[in-house]
């Protein structure tokens, strides 16, 4: 099941590949902003726009039979890790096409074919599946790992100290991927956490604890890595602590009355993910519009794909209980 | 047939299962070289290794949890939830995510979790370490909860449990740990959903689950003698409840009481009440009675808990009362 | 072409806002990502921004509450025209939340002393009781509160299988207990009793009506239509005629019915029953057998059925089977009027100064005083009297 060359660096043509997934992701993000503002999109959105790094570098490390768990803030998680854009969009849209067929929505995003255990729409909910997947993984002696992304509120909760203990104290082969934006929906985290360096939260654990520049996908490709080749090797689990940004407000329509706009505006143009990898890459403007009208169709098609889909009959609501 | 208790059953599927099939492992505080704190797993360790019998911290979500994660890869794990006023703490995994898991990933996942956990008052346990607490998991859709009362239907339940495809919750009764029952050579599995008639009778039917359906057999002996014919059903399924049984017996006699350990008000017997009352509603010569504990937290002082808790004197007015004496 | 503005959903749940004030003026330059109006929504007041850059056109929703999607604006070039614009209908207000009650557990089953004229009985006694025939009202229960139970209701065992009456010593007084079927005549008939009533007698001249009955039962020889039929068709008919004898007293009114229920007085094991025929009028004589014979078996049977019984407006009783040549029939309360029909016997009768003889039946009508008057009761019996000689007037 694992790849036979392991790269522990994204070379020059790879990166043109991710700069375009993770544009393909802003551009999905703004898409849904724009159809949600529009009245088409029924519930509660959070999109991932300004944290497409962590999510394309996290994936991208990851090796077939892998294993992710994400949290409300999903979209970017679900597309790096191999969901079509259109299964996504259906989703969003509640129709059958949708990768949870129209039961899920937003916040509860499946693929499990694609090693996606779901979206969850509980702080910190999807963490101890990370932690009994992980052990069912050692107990058949299978090289796989699972891997948890969360945001710096969750380090708070409950499920969160409990999982972690229970990783590293069975040492399984788990990954646990803190996106630190620093926004715990408008409380931020001088507000909600006592320490200021959350990584000491793993380190109480006794768990390994690897930092990077969560805005800088060659960073977070590098270590997530560095810490999947540990954890793979059953040496314990890793946590990998990204330093995010979360470019918009907690959910499409938030204010954000809480957040300085002047800061929020100079992160905008400091640290953009897109905007540095384009930087580094040194591409030309018309590269770079060609790679954006190139997903801008393919998140236009989408919307279509999902506005043609199929809704669920009413009583499709009482199948999928039981098995 | 051979002789087990209550206790002993359980083991005997754990155990049974674990042997047959490497994908049964348990998971629970105290589980391993104390072998439980009610002594289910005793043994276990030494037979199974600390691989498939693992101890954890006190972490009930974490435990609930991971056994979540450990289904949804294919594993049948069974997790030990110590008392079942924990399965308060471990409720959060247990509700939002196992009963739902299924539905909302629109058909992708399975989740063959079994969350084992025991209850019920007696000797005195206090507020905290004696809770009923079987109404709210039955009101959860995406679970299945089972509640037997003797040897032979723990030990049948228990092995259709871990082989059902869906979380099951799956309570015991700490008082019923000790007794002893016949039961079949080989492990029968009894299928969920499924009640059983344990004694026949013409003028009211009994509903009772868990130590209610020892207190309702000795309730309707006492009857008997006072010239009433008593009927004792055990649903020992919950959730799904089988209906047409419990129907079927009250239309029969025409009079029903419902018997649970748990607090009366709001409770599962308030569901089968209700049950009774719609589909036999022509059939009921008398209100459908219901027994069960009195709506307060569990006192320490016995002579308070006896109160509080209901008995088979209590089963035996309520019988009397359906016929009018 | 100008763009629309409008009022985006800024939130789950949001179907409103409310435009506090715009913070451009029409005519004014506006760039994209300015902010453009200041909204106020269920959370908190914020900017919104402007979608698109170019001139404030037109601000179509000044102020006030819009319901989301709703058009407010125009951003264009200059000079471009605009729709016009509808004010917005008021949204539709939100609904309350329910307060909270903190509601006391442990509710102690409450005994009432009174039942409001609702007689109380277990859903089983009820069912038994529809099943047989039998009034509840009738009967005593001895369930909690006085509740009906099903043992109340349970007749005793029938004719058949009681055990014999004693047979008594000469001299001695046998005494058997009442069933609940003939307390309820009892009770039924003496409140009947206490009515002011009048009766009229009358003698039909049968022959045509025989004739009648008799080809009838050749031309339809499964349904065996009885002078009793003819009657129930007969005074059907003069009840539509008469619709001032269709009535019942009440203390405070009286009621007049539109159709013709007409009972028939059936001597069933258990007492007398009085299924109905309902709507007579409207049925054939075939019909109308069709129905008095399932009536009659089911009362043999014992399995008359509420409806079976109830809303008559009508009373036959016909003793001619047992040779009664003419009785005085007591009401069927709360109807106004009962008929007494007697045997049909040849009598010699002088006719145009000759005797002949004619099957005579005589009949006689019992009335309620305080609903019926002697005329109105006569007219009645001489429409009967003259369907039942002629039916081709009935018919």
């Amino acid at each position: 099941m694992a790849k036979v060359e392991t790269k522990t660096s994204l070379a020059k043509g790879d990166l043109r590949d991710v700069l375009r997934e993770m544009l393909l992701i802003r551009r999905f993000e703004e898409k849904v902003e724009e159809r949600f503002r529009a009245g088409e999109l029924p519930g509660f959105l959070h999109v991932a726009i300004g944290q497409e790094a962590s999510a394309v570098g996290v994936c991208r490390a990851l090796e077939d039979g892998d294993i992710i768990a994400s949290t409300h803030r999903a979209h970017g998680h679900t597309l790096a890790k191999g969901t079509h854009p259109n299964e996504l969009m259906a989703e969003l849209y509640g129709k059958t096409e949708g990768c949870s067929h129209g039961y899920g929505g937003s916040m509860h995003l499946y693929d499990i074919e694609r090693g996606n255990m779901g979206a969850n729409a509980v702080i910190g909910g999807g963490l101890p599946h990370i932690t009994g997947a992980a052990l069912a993984f050692q107990m058949r002696g299978e090289p796989r790992v699972a891997l948890a992304f969360f945001g710096d509120g969750a380090t708070n909760i409950g499920t969160f100290h409990e999982s972690l203990n229970l990783a590293q104290l069975w040492k399984v082969p788990a990954v646990f991927v803190l996106e630190d934006n620093k926004w715990a929906e408008s409380t931020p985290e001088s507000q909600h956490s006592p320490i200021r360096d959350l990584s000491d939260r793993a380190k109480a654990f006794g768990m390994k604890a690897l930092k990077a520049d969560g805005q800088d996908v060659e960073a977070v490709y590098k270590t997530a890595r560095q810490a999947l080749e540990y954890a793979r090797a059953g040496k314990g689990p890793v946590f990998v602590h990204l330093d995010c940004v979360r470019l918009h407000g907690h959910y499409i329509g938030d204010p954000q009355v809480y957040r300085d706009k002047d800061e929020a505006r100079k992160l905008a143009e400091t640290r953009d993910p897109i905007t540095l990898l384009r930087a580094k890459l040194e591409l030309a403007d018309d590269e770079f519009d060609e790679l954006d009208a190139e997903v801008t169709e393919i998140v236009e098609a989408s919307v279509e794909f999902a506005k043609n889909g199929t809704d669920p009959a009413p009583e499709d609501a009482l199948k999928n209980i039981y098995a | 047939m051979p002789e087990l208790s209550y206790r002993e059953a359980v083991r005997d599927a754990l155990a049974t299962a674990m042997r047959e099939d490497d994908s049964v492992f348990i998971m629970g505080e105290d589980i391993a070289e104390m072998g439980g704190s009610m002594g289910v797993t005793s043994g276990m360790l030494e037979e199974f290794g600390r691989e498939r019998v693992r101890n954890t911290p006190i972490s009930e979500m974490a435990l609930a949890g991971a056994a979540i994660g450990a289904a949804m890869q294919g594993m049948r794990p069974i997790a030990e939830i110590m008392y079942e006023d924990f399965m308060t703490l471990a409720a959060e995994q247990v509700v939002n995510q196992a009963a739902k898991l299924r539905y909302m990933s629109g058909g992708q996942l399975t989740v063959p979790v079994v969350f084992r956990t025991q209850g019920g008052a007696g000797w005195s346990p206090g507020a905290q370490h004696a809770q009923q607490l079987e109404a709210w998991f039955v009101h959860i859709p995406g679970l299945k909860v089972v509640f037997a009362s003797t040897p032979e239907d723990v030990r049948g339940l228990l092995w259709s449990a871990i082989y059902d495809d869906n979380p099951v919750v799956f309570f015991e009764h700490r008082t019923l740990y000790g007794i002893k029952g016949n039961v079949p050579e080989k492990i029968e599995p009894i299928p969920i959903g499924k009640a059983r008639v344990h004694r026949e009778g013409e003028d009211v039917t009994v509903i009772a689950t868990g130590r209610l359906v020892h207190e309702s057999l000795q309730a309707a002996e006492e009857a008997e003698k006072q010239g009433v014919s008593v009927e004792v059903v055990d649903p020992r399924t919950l959730q799904p409840l089988d209906e047409e049984t419990l129907v079927a017996s009250v239309k029969k006699t025409n009079r029903a009481v419902v018997a649970h350990e748990a607090v009366t008000r709001m409770g599962f017997g308030a569901e089968v009440a209700s049950v009774l009352q719609y589909q036999a509603f022509d059939w009921l010569d008398a209100p459908v009675e219901r027994v069960g504990a009195k709506f307060s937290p569990l006192p320490f002082a016995p002579v308070m808990e006896q109160f509080v808790v209901p008995h088979a004197d209590d089963v035996l007015q309520a019988i009397l009362r359906t016929v009018n004496r | 072409m100008a763009t629309e503005v409008k009022l985006p959903r800024l939130g789950q749940g949001m179907e409103s806002g409310t435009i506090v004030r715009w913070l451009k003026s029409e005519g004014e330059q506006v760039a994209k990502g300015e902010p453009l109006y200041e909204l106020d929504t269920d959370k908190v007041t914020q900017e919104v921004e402007a979608e698109a850059s170019g001139v404030l056109l037109k601000i179509a929703i000044p102020e006030g509450e819009v319901e989301v999607g709703r058009t407010i604006a125009f951003i264009g070039k200059e000079g471009e025209s605009v729709a016009a614009v509808e004010a917005p209908a008021a949204p539709a207000p939100k609904a309350e939340p329910a307060s909270n009650k903190l509601l006391q557990p442990e509710p102690e089953r409450v005994s009432e002393p009174t039942t409001n004229g609702r007689i109380k009985a277990s859903p089983l006694a009820r069912r038994l009781a529809r099943e047989r025939g039998i009034d509840l009202s009738s009967i005593q229960g001895t369930g909690p509160d006085g509740r009906i139970v099903a043992q109340d209701v349970e007749t005793p065992a029938p004719a058949a299988s009681r055990a014999p009456a004693p047979v008594a010593a000469i001299g001695e007084v046998t005494s058997q207990p009442l069933t609940n079927i003939r307390k309820t005549i009892a009770r039924r008939l003496t409140e009947a009793w206490t009515v002011p009533v009048f009766t009229l007698t009358v003698s039909a001249d049968m022959t045509r009506a025989n004739q009648l009955v008799a080809s009838r039962r050749e031309l339809d020889p499964d349904v065996r239509v009885t002078v009793t039929d003819l009657l129930t068709r007969v005074c059907a008919q003069a009840l539509a005629r008469h619709p001032e004898m269709n009535v019942q007293y009440t203390e405070d009114a009286l009621l007049s019915f539109p159709n013709a229920n007409v009972g028939i007085a059936v001597a069933a094991p258990q007492g007398l029953v009085v299924p109905v025929v309902h709507n007579a009028e409207q049925l054939t004589l075939v019909q109308i057998a069709q129905k008095r014979g399932d009536l009659v078996a089911r009362a043999r049977d014992s399995k008359l059925r509420a409806e079976d019984i109830d809303g008559g407006t009508f009373t036959i009783s016909n003793l001619g089977m047992f040779d009664v040549d003419q009785f005085v029939a007591v009401l069927n309360p709360p109807q106004a009027s009962i008929l007494a029909v007697g045997v049909t016997r040849e009598q010699v009768v002088p006719r145009d100064g000759e005797l002949v003889v004619v099957p005579l039946m005589t009949m006689t009508l019992t009335c309620d005083h305080r609903a019926v008057d002697g005329a109105t009761g006569a007219e009645f019996l001489k429409t009967v009297k003259a369907f039942l000689e002629f039916p081709g007037l009935a018919l």
